[in-house]
């Protein structure tokens, strides 16, 4: 349950912060952000990328444009937005701390 | 073969099989509700059912297909992941709120509310008593068992059983057998109901023979029903028909003399076409309309013209008035009555017998109106056909008493009724009645003549037959058949007087010559 737990965190930080970049090289659809967590193997279901682009568009990281499809209906395309490249540059630096934390400690321990 | 429908997801128009159907629909209400606490929630389903609309799109692009099948469904679910894989990987994400409330915007189901439907999955008739049991959260033996206790009082029961049959649909779609039982239809219950044995089809033998006999009632029933139709409009053609008849006959235009009969001599003379086309109306009007109605449902024609309804309840209400005008006058003149009497001495004879002479006895007048000549009338006899012709009343009745002063006496009581007391005594007037005697034997007519275009107003004659003491009486068969009054049926027949009783007056009133023995009954 805790290992569980502690998993879910951790998948959830890595998962807002993959999205950010995978949008950071260019405007995107979603089901394209989509196949490519899953190829990365973060990602289990699509009905979870949705919030969570909902929720990072609202709070301004990121902005989307209609783009007309060939088959179906018109297609929102994801960009980054100013602060979400900024936020994007704080979390890598981040992400460069915690992957040093993590190396310290395993290298440390054994 | 399966139902398909056409949904409209995500603007994109999608043909989808029932079932299917009821799966997505089942799933994008779980999502929603999942969402439901969260501020971007119209978005975010909005997004989902847009991709879902395309990975349909998809499917069907790329399986070559028409219709998106629950197999498809399936594998959508699959990809989009279902609410508890949003609970695992989002329990966070959604929002800042504590771990504990968590729980409560999905963990805890929102009370589901059970809706009555018949289970005919479980039926015994028509799945009555399963839908009130699943409604009810009760055992359905216990439903049935009081179902059938009910039947006993005054077969209530069954009664109440056709009309809830009549008034609950029928839970036909997943989702309604869900509801039924009070199953959320969302995924879980999906999935639950395809292990649930009690949600396939478990008919008793008596739901599949009724399940037969309602099919056979749609088609075969359809004619059954149509025949009767025809059948309806053909009687009541006939009817129709016979009322035109009736029409021209009493009109006159047959027989002039039809006024003179039975039940048509109450009528007064001068209400005589007014009413009888007033009732014609009155008869005439429902049986167009049961033709109409007939017809309507035979030849599913179109239905009756309003305004043409409305002119026949009009024409209907104008002829119904004059007949209760007219009704209601002619009973009047049966309000007063009158009477006289008269009385003959008849030649004192030790015995009599009396009898009904059916001959008719003609006056001058009649004559005329039968165009009977008198010359060449000669010997023959007309005799009245009193069991064919319209039963008026019995209104001749004889009473046999003792008389006082030895002599033998015939009194005649002549009553009648009428608006006043001097209509009903000139209606008393227009009785004829005759009796003729022949030595010892009396004959009496059975019936009471009225004198021609005069109208029935309950004429009637009482006799009395006063005797003296010791006088022997013989009643044919014929005039007890006809008259009422003190007579005797309970007298032995003398076997020598065939057809006849013999009574004999003593100073206590008139006794049986032969008393029928007890116990030798005819």
């Amino acid at each position: 349950m805790i290992a569980e737990n502690t998993q879910t965190q951790m998948r959830k930080g890595i998962l807002e912060y993959c999205v950010l970049l995978i949008i950071s090289r260019g405007q995107i659809y979603a089901s394209d952000i989509i196949a490519e967590l899953k190829s990365a193997r973060l990602l289990v279901v699509e009905g979870t990328l949705y919030p969570l682009l909902t929720r990072l568009k609202n709070n301004g990281l990121l902005s989307y444009n209609w783009v007309e499809s060939s088959s179906g209906p018109p297609r929102k395309y994801y960009i980054l937005t100013e602060e979400g490249r900024q936020i994007l540059g704080q979390l890598d630096a981040t992400w460069q701390e915690l992957s040093y934390a993590i190396e310290t400690s395993k290298t440390k321990k054994s | 073969m399966k139902k398909t429908l056409n949904i409209n997801i995500g603007n994109s128009i999608i043909y989808i099989e029932e079932d299917a159907y009821e799966m997505l629909t089942a799933y994008l209400s779980e999502v929603k509700q999942y969402f439901a606490r969260n501020a971007d929630n119209y978005e975010i389903v909005t997004d989902i059912e847009n991709r879902i609309a395309e990975m349909c799109a998809e499917i069907l692009e790329t399986q070559q297909k028409q219709v998106i099948g629950i197999f498809d469904v399936q594998t959508i679910i699959r990809q989009m992941g279902s609410v508890s894989d949003f609970e695992s990987s989002e329990a966070e994400a959604l929002g800042d709120r504590p771990e504990g409330q968590q729980g409560t915007a999905y963990g805890h189901p929102y009370r589901t509310v059970r809706r009555l439907y018949r289970d005919t999955d479980q039926a015994m008739i028509a799945g009555v008593c399963a839908g009130l049991a699943h409604y009810l959260e009760l055992d359905v033996r216990w439903v049935r068992l009081i179902a059938l206790l009910t039947v006993f009082i005054a077969g209530s029961g069954i009664l109440a059983y056709v009309i809830l049959w009549i008034m609950i649909p029928r839970a036909s779609t997943k989702t309604e057998k869900m509801t039924m039982r009070g199953v959320e239809a969302n995924l879980k219950g999906f999935a639950d109901s395809y292990l649930d044995p009690f949600m396939a089809e478990s008919k008793g033998f008596l739901a599949g023979f009724f399940q037969v006999i309602g099919e056979f009632l749609n088609g075969t029933g359809r004619v059954i029903f149509k025949t009767a139709a025809v059948f309806i409009i053909v009687i009541a053609s006939i009817c129709l028909i016979g009322l035109f008849v009736m029409l021209f006959v009493l009109m006159g235009i047959w027989d002039a003399d039809v006024a003179n009969y039975f039940p048509f001599n109450i009528i007064n003379e001068e209400y005589f076409n007014p009413l009888a086309i007033s009732t014609f109306v009155v008869g005439a009007i429902p049986l167009l309309a049961l033709i109409l109605f007939s017809a309507r449902v035979a030849f599913s024609s179109r239905e009756v013209n309003k305004t043409l309804s409305f002119i026949l309840l009009i024409i209907w209400l104008a002829g119904l008035a004059p007949l209760i005008v007219y009704i209601t006058r002619i009973s009047s003149e049966f309000k007063e009555g009158a009477e006289y009497a008269q009385t003959a001495e008849l030649k004192n004879y030790p015995e009599y017998v009396l009898t009904v002479d059916r001959t008719r006895f003609f006056s001058r007048e009649d004559s005329l109106s039968y165009s009977i000549d008198a010359e060449h009338y000669r010997g023959k006899r007309i005799l009245a056909d009193i069991d064919d012709e319209f039963k008026a009343p019995r209104n001749v009745s004889l009473w046999i008493e003792k008389s006082g002063n030895g002599k033998t006496l015939l009194v005649q009581n002549f009553r009648s009724r009428g608006k006043t007391f001097q209509a009903a005594l000139k209606n008393v007037q227009a009785i004829r009645y005759d009796y003729q005697q022949t030595d010892s034997l009396v004959n009496f007519n059975p019936m009471v003549q009225l004198s021609k275009d005069s109208r029935w107003r309950g004429q009637e004659v009482t006799l009395t037959l006063k005797v003296p003491v010791g006088t022997m009486i013989s009643l044919s068969w014929e005039l007890q058949r006809y008259m009422s009054g003190n007579i005797y049926w309970d007298c032995e027949n003398n076997p020598a007087h065939d057809g006849y009783t013999q009574l004999i007056m003593t100073e206590e009133g008139v006794r049986c010559l032969h008393e029928r023995k007890p116990g030798n009954e005819e």
